[in-house]
């Protein structure tokens, strides 16, 4: 059978329970929201193919469960990650602070040059936010990492979160070859 | 590394590397997971070392100087050693090292991600998976430059290391495989001078050069073809007698697939009624035959209007012992109890709160559950509903009934359906508790519960069916990590409202035998082994197939088949021990009880129920108290 594509790429969307992991990447892939939410429980993906600069790549998008007890199953998929999205609630101070224990989680269990990238989600709430943008894009500074602002509901930069990341791993691996 | 970096060069690094065996001074390090390091120390020795050291601790650099020190001391390594340190450090010692002079023979499984080192005396020095990459490089690029290995051909996952640099092994080559007595005269005429001054050292000591040759290098010499064939026959005969199948998955040695026997139907029957329950309420309402009761419910659930009478009973908020006065006098020191739960987060103060990190996680972590459990349904749907603010309350409440368990994300799934058919506040609060006390181990803080049904649910299917259960270890699934929602929240979000409380009340019975809800997963995967194994489904494929299974499963097939397969365990002749426990079947042990025919409960049964021989009678097998019950009550039920 004939390859559709020409890469695949592995995505891993991370970060605290409820910061709307789930809701990012069924904006991403069904290009819709869901108002009647519901967690997840263990391990999902989903797929969509973008073309990025000729090349058709098939992006297999990862969603795991937030709360820190399932770390240790949800872990185990972080083997093979190309690229991973840590993604916090700007109305939600704690997701904000435990970007940083992801981070760590991140490189113990993930490659060390797996590409990663900050999504402050739910910034259509700009009546509850907690975190400005700016603590958002220093954090990214400090770990040299890329930072967008998304909404999930508003389908607000959620197609150029994927296609920045997706764009970095492509160069990485060109870069490689 | 740190200091040790002046006495020490890493050859080799791997981070995400889980601990999965070790020596009983690292057990708690046990499912950690670290990283390995392949270290060459720097003075004249130049011993190679295996270490693996956890994530999460620092090492003391004054304590790791010590360990070097003390290696570094060790220049002559005795074999009562054996790579350990000396009990006082191992309190200290936080990082696993293990001289590759230790290692016999190492094995890799589950396609290069787990990799065993053997001490040669059948021992597994240390044990890790690789969580991300694969120890391939490892092996081939390390691992094959340091050490003189050679692949076994009897296995062809075990590496068997040649020591060329001992003394002993270049003897034995000398003695054994090349022995000419013209040319390599010496070392036959140094042996025979042993043997004249210390007969017994020198006899001993050529007989454990023997098992070493067998055991450890049988590919590399020549020998004649008779000498070899002896040689296999030892090695398979010795083989045969250590044959075990083990539940990890990793490898296992079978001759012979044995088959279980034929499978039976168990229809499903009507849902117990209304009349059926009221017939076996006695005059103050105490129940009189309580196993035929959970058979009703077991073969066919429960009429849905009787339900939120009889889910109190099974999920032990009211004794099935009681009569209908306790049980009313139940309700309300119950009911005092809740409330007096209840008001003790209600009362909480800002402050209090505010000083209270851990209870406050939990309540930040149930308020956005419960605004994402099962808001498609009408009972749930809409803001400001009233049925949330319950599901809320109970949560919270139970977080002050069980404050160590707290809250864990699957709990307001677990609720939900209860509390839509309760409907009251304090019953389902009991209800929910009696439910938890069932699957408490789903939410241990490390997981170890889920780890441990995954594992055993591997168990199962391995001997229902071990054409699945190895397609499963050859294609990255044998950690089964893809049933994981199946279990922990008992097939919740894979069924409807109405069906999970069907499939439920049928699980909380507890019949016919312990972890039966394995065994409805071991019957839809091999309802789906077709679609996994003629696809050719990788990792990623059976767990998007598994997820998608959701909504498309049929509870009555499900337990059908289940039932099925349970007779189907419980008769075969090559039932072990390991799969007795699983089920809570009667141990063998050693003894020579099976086959022997004790008494069996179905003798009393049929006398019960006037001959009448059950559907499903099983010949010689012992049978607990429990299931004789059990038994007894499905014969009772068909009458």
């Amino acid at each position: 059978m004939a390859k559709t594509y020409d890469y695949l790429f592995k995505l891993l969307l991370i970060g605290d329970s409820g910061v709307g992991k789930t809701c990012v990447l069924f904006r991403f892939s069904e290009d819709a929201f869901n108002t009647t939410f519901i967690s997840t429980i263990g391990i999902d993906f989903k797929i969509r193919t973008i073309d990025l600069d000729g090349k058709k790549i098939k992006l297999q998008i990862w969603d795991t469960a937030g709360q820190e007890r399932f770390r240790t199953i949800t872990t185990a998929y972080y083997r093979g990650a190309m690229g991973i999205m840590l993604v916090y609630d700007i109305t939600n101070e704690k997701s904000f602070e435990n970007i940083k224990n992801w981070i760590r989680n991140i490189e113990e269990n993930a490659s060390a040059d797996v590409e990663k990238m900050l999504l402050g989600n739910k910034c259509e709430l700009e009546d509850k936010r907690q975190v400005s943008k700016e603590r958002g894009e220093q954090l990214a500074i400090e770990y040299g990492i890329k930072f967008i602002e998304t909404s999930a509901k508003n389908s607000i930069r959620v197609e150029d979160a994927f296609f920045t990341l997706a764009r970095d791993i492509k160069a990485k691996m060109e870069k490689k070859l | 590394m740190g200091d040790s970096l002046n006495d020490c060069i890493e050859i080799f690094t791997q981070d995400g590397v889980l601990l999965k065996q070790a020596q009983a001074s690292y057990m708690s390090y046990i499912n950690s997971i670290g990283t390995l390091y392949i270290s060459e120390s720097l003075n004249s020795s130049q011993k190679k070392f295996i270490e693996w050291k956890p994530n999460d601790i620092t090492v003391d650099s004054d304590i790791q100087d010590q360990e070097w020190a003390v290696v570094n001391t060790i220049q002559k390594r005795t074999r009562t050693l054996s790579g350990n340190f000396p009990p006082d450090y191992q309190n200290r010692v936080r990082c696993i090292m293990i001289s590759l002079d230790e290692v016999k023979s190492f094995r890799v499984a589950n396609k290069y991600r787990h990799l065993t080192f053997y001490d040669g005396k059948s021992e597994a020095l240390c044990s890790f998976v690789f969580q991300h990459g694969n120890c391939e490089g490892l092996i081939k690029g390390v691992l094959g430059t340091i050490l003189k290995t050679s692949v076994s051909k009897r296995d062809k996952h075990l590496y068997i290391v040649y020591d060329a640099n001992t003394l002993e092994i270049q003897q034995l080559d000398r003695s054994f495989a090349e022995l000419n007595l013209q040319s390599e005269g010496s070392a036959f005429w140094k042996m025979v001078k042993n043997i004249k001054e210390h007969p017994y050292e020198a006899t001993f000591e050529a007989f454990a050069k023997v098992t070493d040759y067998v055991y450890r290098s049988p590919e590399q010499r020549e020998i004649d073809a008779r000498e070899c064939e002896d040689l296999n026959r030892s090695i398979s005969e010795y083989e045969n007698t250590t044959t075990t199948t083990h539940s990890q998955g990793d490898y296992e040695v079978i001759a012979k697939v044995p088959e279980l026997p034929p499978r039976k139907d168990f229809p499903r029957l009507r849902p117990m009624t209304v009349e059926q329950w009221r017939g076996h309420l006695n005059f103050d309402g105490r129940i009189e035959d309580v196993d035929s009761i959970k058979t009703l419910v077991f073969r066919g659930g429960i009429t849905p209007s009787l339900r939120k009478e009889v889910w109190k009973f099974l999920l032990d908020y009211y004794p099935w012992t009681s009569t209908e006065t306790e049980r009313q006098k139940l309700v309300k020191a119950k009911s005092d109890e809740y409330f007096m739960m209840k008001l003790q987060w209600k009362s909480m103060t800002k402050v209090q709160e505010d000083n209270f990190s851990d209870y406050r996680d939990r309540k930040s972590l149930i308020e956005k559950d419960v605004n994402r459990t099962d808001r498609t349904l009408d009972f749930y749907a809409g803001d400001n509903n009233t049925n949330l603010q319950m599901l809320n309350d109970i949560l919270m409440t139970y977080i002050m009934y069980n404050f160590d368990l707290g809250y864990v994300q699957g709990m307001s799934d677990l609720l939900s359906p209860i509390l839509q058919l309760i409907g009251d506040e304090v019953d389902s609060f009991w209800c929910f508790v009696g439910f938890m006390n069932r699957v408490i181990r789903n939410f241990d803080i490390d997981q170890a519960g889920m780890k441990e049904q995954l594992s055993n649910l591997h168990t199962l299917l391995a001997f229902v069916n071990p054409e699945l259960a190895t397609y499963l270890d050859t294609h990255d699934s044998g950690n089964m990590f893809f049933c994981f929602r199946w279990l922990l929240v008992w097939f919740k979000r894979e069924l409807t409202q109405e069906d999970v409380m069907r499939f439920w009340e049928v699980l909380w019975t507890g019949y016919p035998c312990e972890n039966f809800h394995l065994l409805v997963c071991v019957a839809i995967l091999e309802s789906e082994k077709d679609n996994i194994i003629k696809n050719e489904y990788g990792f990623t494929e059976i767990l998007k197939h598994i997820n998608d299974l959701n909504g498309n499963l049929d509870i009555a097939q499900m337990l059908n088949k289940a039932e099925g397969i349970y007779y189907q365990i419980k008769e075969a002749d090559h039932l072990t021990d390991d799969i007795r426990m699983l089920l809570g079947l009667p141990l063998l042990g050693n003894q020579n009880s099976y086959g022997s025919h004790e008494q069996s409960p179905f003798e009393d049964s049929a006398e019960l129920s006037n001959g009448t021989q059950p559907c499903c009678s099983v010949e010689n097998v012992r049978i607990s108290p429990d299931e004789g019950a059990y038994e007894r009550a499905l014969v009772a039920s068909f009458l």
